[in-house]
């Protein structure tokens, strides 16, 4: 958890690992395999509560706040989206 | 017009004067307009009667939100077929049961489910709207599978005439016993319902609608058939979208849309995380909301960010479509009324014990009793449980006994008091609590089983199970947790299974449904 001033996580091959594994683990509704480039959101793999859980952890991950406005599909359709976001802010 | 088949039919449409080049159904990215909805609903229709769907035959439609699911639906009705809509989501147990309950012999669905016809059996015929032809090793033999060249290539049909009081659409809801039961509404009950809609709305050629619900829950029949009526745009959400409040309200104030209707849960979640000082949603008149309570500090919130639109509560169960309504004119300080009895119907509120008993007198609790042109013809292949939920009154009027708990205000608007039985409502949906408690008692090692509503304050409600074992069964949570997601649509998959000991009990030993709700409470 990083505090203001700190230096903050980067979004590297290792936090994109991470966020993998925690769309795996903690909130995907089904077994199917999730990759960078997977649609979470056509085949119901993530819900609006994952979509919840998922900006909490990076927020908290990052020690950022994200707008509201930005929690769109475009953003977050797939982790390379989530990925291509977060490095362009 | 009588039957919902005239609705969605070029002749009809010329004939009222809708422009057919004017969009009839968006999904956000394609359009069709009035002459090539009425031309895709009559294709669709063709192929079905092609593949030997005949009056009165049932057909399912298992398809997420789109244009082609519209379609699809009116396609059915005007092949004279009857409408059985599948929850998209649902694990493909319970959509079987569905079908072979309603004995369907076709299935509309998508690519994905068509590739599962298997698990189906009775399907002769599976068409998939847009769908390219399936491989040779994905079929199933004795299945014909139609994809969208075929319909293309068939010639639009006729429409097919049936009764009015001939069945339109079977909606499906949870049962007491597990086992889920048909509510058969004709095309009279459903043109009823589209038109009382139309007149208290005021909807015309120049509303835009939001399609939200899912074709199985029966706030759809908004959209599916009042919208028509009118000759009123709508623009179906597409799911994808639905999981982000920020999408859907831009998307809302994007095509501009008039008139909403949803379960709180949705307006609540755009509320707080729908960007909504980005968005100018000026556009909207009418925000109608149903399904469940929606707590009044957020409401009031809601209603303050959005000072053009009024703000309705709507109620009714499945079985009689709507039957109350209540604009919201002042800011609401406690739970707001369900209102009054809406349109043509008519309400009574009756003793629990004894439905001929009337409830007379401001402020004593009944149960709901409604008698409305919107009523079920009843529960499908059910008779026994039709004459328990319906009775005939003396005038020859038919009533439906609600399992709902009211009581008159003093301005005779009706409060909403709670259940008779173990119905719950979680996000919107329906759900018997005793249904899941009786498939966890299935599961190997379990002993005895309950399910109760967790509504925490601060966070979304959420059902928790609470399961007795014999030890005798390595990781029982696991086991529970694969056969409810296998059997159960995912809302109604408790989010927390706990072992306990034993179940709070009464005195005479049923479990203490109200003890069992205060320890999840109070272990949290």
């Amino acid at each position: 958890m990083s505090s203001p001033g700190q230096p903050t996580t980067q979004v590297d091959d290792a936090f994109a690992e991470r966020l993998v594994a925690l769309i795996r683990d903690d909130v995907a509704a089904t077994d199917e395999l999730v990759e960078p480039a997977t649609d979470l959101l056509l085949t119901g793999l993530v819900d609006s509560l994952g979509v919840v859980v998922i900006v909490d952890w990076i927020e908290q991950e990052l020690g950022i706040e994200i707008d509201p406005g930005d929690v769109v599909l475009e953003h977050f359709q797939t982790v390379d989206l989530m990925l291509t976001y977060l490095r362009g802010r | 017009m009588r039957l919902l088949t005239d609705l969605v039919d070029r002749t009809r449409l010329d004939a009222v004067q809708i422009d057919g080049a004017d969009r009839a159904l968006t999904d956000g990215s394609s359009s069709l307009s009035w002459h090539e909805y009425a031309d895709r609903v009559a294709r669709i229709a063709a192929v079905l009667v092609d593949h030997g769907v005949r009056p009165g035959d049932r057909v399912a439609v298992r398809l997420a939100k789109s244009c082609d699911s519209f379609a699809s639906v009116h396609a059915v009705l005007r092949a004279g077929a009857v409408m059985v809509p599948l929850d998209p989501l649902a694990p493909v147990t319970p959509a079987a049961a569905v079908i072979a309950d309603a004995d369907c012999a076709v299935l509309i669905t998508d690519r994905r489910t068509a590739a599962l016809v298997a698990e189906f059996p009775g399907v002769r015929c599976v068409v998939v709207p847009g769908g390219r032809e399936l491989p040779p090793d994905q079929r199933v033999e004795g299945v014909d599978f139609v994809g969208e060249a075929e319909i293309e290539a068939t010639a639009p049909a006729d429409r097919v005439i049936v009764d009015a009081d001939d069945p339109a659409y079977i909606i499906y809801t949870s049962g007491s016993t597990g086992t889920p039961k048909g509510i058969v509404h004709s095309h009279a009950s459903a043109l009823a319902y589209a038109r009382a809609a139309v007149e208290e709305y005021g909807l015309d050629s120049d509303d835009r609608l939001a399609n939200i619900a899912p074709l199985h829950f029966d706030q759809s029949t908004f959209e599916l058939y009042a919208a028509p009526l009118a000759g009123a745009m709508v623009l179906v959400i597409p799911d994808p979208v639905l999981r982000f409040p920020a999408s859907v309200s831009e998307l809302v104030a994007r095509e501009r849309i008039t008139v909403w209707y949803s379960v709180p849960y949705l307006l609540e979640q755009i509320s707080d995380r729908g960007a909504l000082d980005d968005r100018d949603l000026s556009s909207l008149r009418w925000v109608l909301y149903g399904g469940e309570a929606f707590p009044p500090s957020a409401l009031a919130r809601l209603m303050e960010r959005l000072p053009a639109a009024t703000f309705s509560n709507v109620y009714g169960p499945a079985e009689v479509n709507q039957c109350t309504a209540h604009h919201v004119r002042t800011t609401p300080v406690g739970p707001v009324p369900i209102g009054r009895a809406w349109r043509a119907a008519k309400i009574r509120l009756v003793d629990p014990d004894d439905r001929s008993i009337e409830i007379d007198g401001a402020g004593r609790v009944g149960v709901i009793a409604v008698s409305t042109p919107t009523m079920m013809t009843g529960y499908w292949k059910s008779p026994n449980l039709t004459a328990a939920a319906t009775f005939l009154d003396p005038d020859g009027s038919r009533w439906y006994v609600t399992g709902d708990l009211a009581r008159e205000g003093d301005d005779g608007a009706l409060e909403f008091l709670g259940r008779v039985d173990h119905q719950v409502k979680v996000r919107g949906h329906r759900i018997e609590l005793e249904a899941i408690d009786a498939l966890l008692r299935e599961v190997d090692g379990v002993t005895a089983a309950t399910v109760v509503v967790d509504r925490p304050e601060d966070d979304d409600d959420r059902l928790v199970a609470l399961v007795v074992d014999d030890g005798t069964r390595p990781a029982v949570t696991e086991h529970i947790v694969e056969l409810l997601r296998a059997r159960l649509p995912r809302y109604a998959v408790p989010a927390d299974i706990r072992v306990v000991d034993s179940l709070p009990r009464t005195a005479t030993g049923k479990v203490d449904r109200p003890a069992a709700r205060a320890l999840v409470e109070h272990t949290d």
